[in-house]
């Protein structure tokens, strides 16, 4: 099955990779957001089955949006990302109503499949 | 008769062991000789605006409902016998109390069977300080020569009470000015105009190793002064006394002060003229300042080693980008641009390529990740002390628990702080600690302060020396909290820090 996904990072560049390899591993990104006001608006917009969040964002911070994701989009699958790695981010990300979190450098469809299915 | 009246006042007066006893005497005297049943003395109340009864004497027990009111009565100028006598600053006499319509204890003095009253003022330089009033149960006729008569009285009653008051307000101030010597955390030096100590109070006694009875009328610059200095307060001394010339009045300045025993040390002193009649006193407050220069020379190396340590930090990190990630740019490039010159000739050649320039890629990505967290730990600013602390314990050498960490958040300066307390700490460990198996990090807030341990089961005996735990020792102390090592040999070490939280 395929799944809709929304992809929120400040950084262009990760973005666009980001999209281009999940895309060619099957997935269809829905939509991009560079902060934390924008991404609340897609996802309520949009409402895709999974966001994958950068926890870095500037303005409201990432773990904020997964709160709020989580209050108002319960049913959306969020998974945290970062440069760090998990043991910094990865119980903070579950406390914040994500799925869980994945490094950037670990990130692949299957991993991010993995969290999805969990 | 009134020769007879003043003497008897006079009397009472120099018998008395205060003013309100004077005035009670001086009442009693003037009634008895007078046949009056009652008398009352008036001063103005601490407003200033009414009369308050000051004083107050009966014959007999008849008149205790009049005395009643009258004591709790107050008057205004003008009103009543005491307040018209006030505003007249003449004495005032009264046909019938018992009677008269302008009197307000009109009908107590009727219950009490008074009659007749008369009011004078009690004078003194300072104008009418006081009113004195008394009542007989018969009607007498006006009788000027009495009024002469008591007004006289009151004048001398006037002079002998400011007098008596005077005496008491200087035995109070000196006994103030007493205390205050006594009481003083400053050395307190009186100094007449010879240059000869007057006073020396505790303090001084404590801070110079003279007592007050060996100071007194010896010469201050001897005792205190440093030698080579002596000369130039001795001129000082006498061109102030000559030429009015202020040479070190009024202003606070540090120099040198010597203590008996030879020892000097750093005062703050400022020397005042005291203004009193006849030849010049001079009262200089001393400060021993010798714990305040040292907090300040502490305060000022405390500083420059923060501006060194983090001059140092950015040479580090300019060091590792240049020496790390920039280097390994830069072969990534040369690695891409050789892929691109393959891609047609040998695609599998290229292909190996690529996959060495994306392994090198991600090598550089986890050297950036350290060297970001060294600089400063996002997720300390993304999720506070727990899962910052968390992080630290999961990457450390050595098994780590977290016993406690406060959930909620401190002002960003103490938890960097408290983060960094225990990296160097687990950092430590790891290094130094021969044999140390396990690490135990625990952070509670006490006190309004934020408390950091880290402890080891190693070998102990380490101190504060080294330059890391030097840097988070002034980091901790800019923070005004304290940085303690406790390690006995064999006992394992402990790293603690208590940081204010300042919320």
């Amino acid at each position: 099955m395929t799944r809709r996904i929304l992809i929120v990072d400040d950084h262009a560049g990760f973005r666009r990779s980001a999209s281009r390899s999940l895309a060619a591993a099957g997935w269809d990104v829905v939509g991009e957001a560079g902060d934390g006001a924008a991404a609340l608006e897609a996802a309520e917009r949009i409402e895709p089955d999974v966001v994958l969040l950068d926890v870095g964002l500037p303005g409201v911070s990432g773990i904020e949006v997964a709160r709020e994701l989580n209050e108002r989009l319960p049913d959306v699958a969020v998974v945290m990302i970062s440069t760090q790695d998990p043991g910094d981010y990865g119980e903070l990300a579950l406390a914040s109503g994500a799925r869980g979190f994945l490094s950037k450098l670990d990130l692949s469809s299957q991993a991010l499949e993995a969290l999805v299915e969990s | 008769m009134a020769v007879r009246i003043e003497q008897t006042v006079a009397r009472a007066v120099s018998s008395a062991t205060d003013v309100g006893d004077a005035y009670t005497r001086a009442l009693e005297a003037i009634g008895t000789d007078l046949e009056w049943n009652l008398a009352a003395a008036w001063e103005p109340n601490a407003d200033g605006e009414t009369l308050g009864c000051a004083s107050l004497w009966s014959r007999d027990d008849d008149a205790d409902e009049f005395a009643a009111v009258t004591r709790t009565t107050t008057f205004a100028p003008g009103e009543g016998l005491p307040g018209a006598v006030w505003e007249s600053d003449q004495a005032v006499w009264v046909a019938d109390a018992a009677t008269d319509p302008r009197l307000p204890r009109q009908e107590a003095a009727r219950a009490a069977g008074l009659h007749s009253a008369v009011g004078f003022p009690v004078r003194s330089e300072r104008g009418v300080v006081g009113v004195i009033e008394g009542f007989a149960d018969r009607k007498l006729e006006p009788d000027q020569e009495l009024l002469n008569t008591l007004e006289v009285v009151g004048a001398q009653l006037g002079q002998l009470i400011e007098r008596r008051r005077a005496e008491e307000t200087g035995v109070a101030v000196e006994r103030r000015h007493r205390a205050t010597l006594e009481a003083a955390i400053d050395c307190v030096i009186t100094m007449d105009h010879n240059g000869d100590v007057l006073e020396f109070n505790p303090a001084a006694e404590t801070t110079f190793g003279y007592t007050s009875e060996e100071a007194v009328g010896r010469e201050m610059a001897t005792l205190i002064v440093p030698e080579e200095l002596r000369d130039r307060h001795r001129r000082g001394l006498r061109r102030y006394l000559d030429n009015d010339e202020p040479v070190l009045l009024d202003r606070r300045i540090e120099i040198e002060a010597v203590r008996r025993d030879g020892s000097r040390f750093p005062v703050e002193l400022t020397i005042t003229r005291i203004d009193v009649p006849g030849a010049a006193v001079f009262t200089g407050h001393l400060r021993d300042i010798t714990d305040r220069l040292e907090a300040e020379r502490e305060l000022r190396e405390s500083r420059t080693r923060l501006v060194e340590a983090a001059d140092e930090a950015r040479r580090r990190i300019e060091r590792d980008l240049h020496d790390g990630a920039q280097q390994q740019l830069i072969s990534v490039a040369m690695t891409l641009e050789a892929a691109s010159r393959q891609i047609e000739e040998s695609p599998s050649e290229a292909r190996a390529l690529l996959d060495e320039a994306a392994a090198e890629l991600r090598q550089a990505t986890v050297e950036l990740r350290e060297l970001a967290r060294g600089i400063h730990p996002a997720v300390l600013t993304e999720g506070g002390l727990d899962p910052a602390l968390r992080g630290l314990a999961s990457r450390s050498k050595v098994a780590t628990t977290i016993a406690a960490v406060p959930e909620r958040r401190f002002p960003m300066p103490v938890e960097a702080a408290a983060y960094f307390v225990v990296a160097e700490g687990l950092t430590n460990v790891a290094r130094h600690a021969d044999g140390a198996s396990s690490a135990e990090v625990e952070v509670a807030e006490a006190d309004g302060s934020l408390v950091v341990e880290v402890s080891d089961d190693g070998t102990g005996g380490a101190t504060l020396d080294g330059s890391g735990l030097r840097g988070l020792s002034d980091r901790v102390a800019a923070l005004g909290g304290e940085l303690e090592v406790t390690s006995p040999a064999g006992g394992g070490t402990r790293l603690r820090a208590v940081i204010p939280c300042g919320s």
